[in-house]
């Protein structure tokens, strides 16, 4: 039988301080997006962040212990059972374990749209490695994301970003035109994304 | 019992699974959370069971239907394939298309929550877990709140047929005819592919219509 327990998944820190369990890349499922998260050593557990690019409709599930959610500067304590729904993606979101056993499965996606998977969690399965500076294993998964989205802007991007900071000018430069060109957008987050600054000199980089 | 939806503001929502009233399907007790929330982008709801009680009818998926089930208190003995497994609080069991699963409670008041979606094609809400509520309400004689539900079961997704062929089994189950063929007549317009016109013919729940002559311009 396909079944794991949530403290059995992979358990990946991000540098934001939250634990990614990676459930959807666990089981290899395709029709939704969903994950788990526990707390790091900051006690955040889910990322402070919003779904206003990927218009993403998400529910934050609490399986065990407490979270101190805060949803558009609001504060609620949820517990076991509890749940909330953010359906408005711009609203900005995040939670705190208030105890050490919290654990909160979220599921997401677009409404009317068949799933897809997120270019964050090819970054966020990398970002381990990345951290390690062991390039040629965060090389293979970025590759791999790139392989399932293939041109996607933001999987460019971060891939340009990995580059870089791997010491892989020519490389890193390449997946940054790409990006720019495939979205105008990261032009502008390229002027002041630190990964780049080793790059930024270089009279290819996109200003 | 209550509904509980307590809407904290247009743009959020909290709910506890335990507060929401259940509906009676197939033998088991759902938590209908998809209906409660109005969640477009995948199907999510809960079951609740006591010990030995049914939690999961049994069931396959198919046309690419994955589902996850996560074990939310409690314990569970879920059947997948040939496959038996007890799944304590905290426990996820995936089980893609066309296989087999049920679960039955191994402790009282055990909440299993689940998604589900199809591969490569976008969430529809077809109804089912609405349709459950407002039968459990008809049986219950609680035909105002039944027909609430199916309200906004069509205001959540006006142009999608099976939404509107549900309500109008609804309606013919609680006896209101004009209503039925009303919603049916619009299930029949919206169903540009023609895939009703087997329902029509063989739902039992539309028995009551069938001696009606409006009933012979759906299946024209």
């Amino acid at each position: 039988m396909n079944l794991v327990h949530v403290d059995d998944l992979d358990a990946i820190e991000m540098p934001d301080g939250f634990v990614w369990r990676p459930v959807r890349r666990h089981f290899g499922i395709q029709a939704f997006g969903t994950n788990a998260y526990t707390p790091g050593a900051s006690g955040q557990t889910v990322e402070e962040h919003t779904e206003a690019q990927l218009e993403h409709q998400e529910i934050y599930l609490v399986l065990r212990g407490r979270v101190r959610f805060t949803i558009d500067g609001n504060e609620h304590e949820l517990g076991p059972g509890q749940l909330v729904f953010v359906r408005d993606p711009s609203l900005r979101r995040g939670g705190v374990a208030l105890t050490d056993d919290a654990a909160v499965l979220a599921v997401g996606g677009r409404p009317g749209q068949a799933h897809e998977v997120s270019t964050w969690e090819y970054v966020f399965v990398a970002s381990p490695y990345v951290q390690a500076g062991r390039w040629d294993e965060a090389e293979r998964l970025m590759q791999e994301g790139l392989e399932q989205k293939p041109g996607d802007p933001a999987m460019l991007y971060n891939f340009a970003c990995l580059e870089a900071r791997a010491g892989k000018r020519g490389a890193a430069l390449g997946y940054l035109l790409a990006a720019v060109d495939a979205n105008e957008r990261f032009r502008t987050v390229a002027q002041t994304d630190e990964d780049f600054a080793s790059i930024r000199d270089d009279p290819r980089f996109p200003r | 019992m209550r509904c509980a939806r307590p809407v904290t503001s247009d743009g959020y929502q909290i709910l506890s699974l335990d507060e929401l009233e259940t509906a009676s399907h197939r033998g088991s007790n759902l938590i209908p959370v998809r209906h409660a929330l109005g969640f477009r982008p995948a199907g999510v709801n809960a079951w609740k069971a006591d010990t030995g009680g049914q939690l999961i009818p049994p069931h396959e998926e198919d046309g690419g239907g994955e589902e996850l089930y996560v074990v939310v208190q409690g314990r569970a003995r879920f059947t997948v394939g040939d496959e038996e497994a007890d799944a304590g609080a905290g426990t996820l069991v995936f089980v893609p298309s066309e296989v087999f699963r049920t679960a039955i409670a191994a402790e009282n008041s055990t909440i299993v929550f689940v998604v589900g979606g199809w591969v490569g094609r976008a969430f529809d809400v077809g109804g089912w877990d609405s349709f459950a509520l407002a039968n459990t309400y008809l049986q219950a004689g609680r035909v105002a709140d039944a027909r609430t539900v199916m309200e906004e079961l069509i205001a959540q997704q006006p142009d999608y047929w099976p939404t509107s062929y549900n309500a109008g089994r609804f309606e013919a189950v609680a006896d209101n005819s004009d209503a039925a063929f009303e919603h049916l007549r619009r299930a029949k317009r919206l169903d540009r592919a023609g895939e009703s016109a087997q329902y029509f013919r063989e739902d039992t729940r539309l028995d009551s219509l069938r001696d009606d002559p409006r009933f012979e311009e759906l299946l024209a």
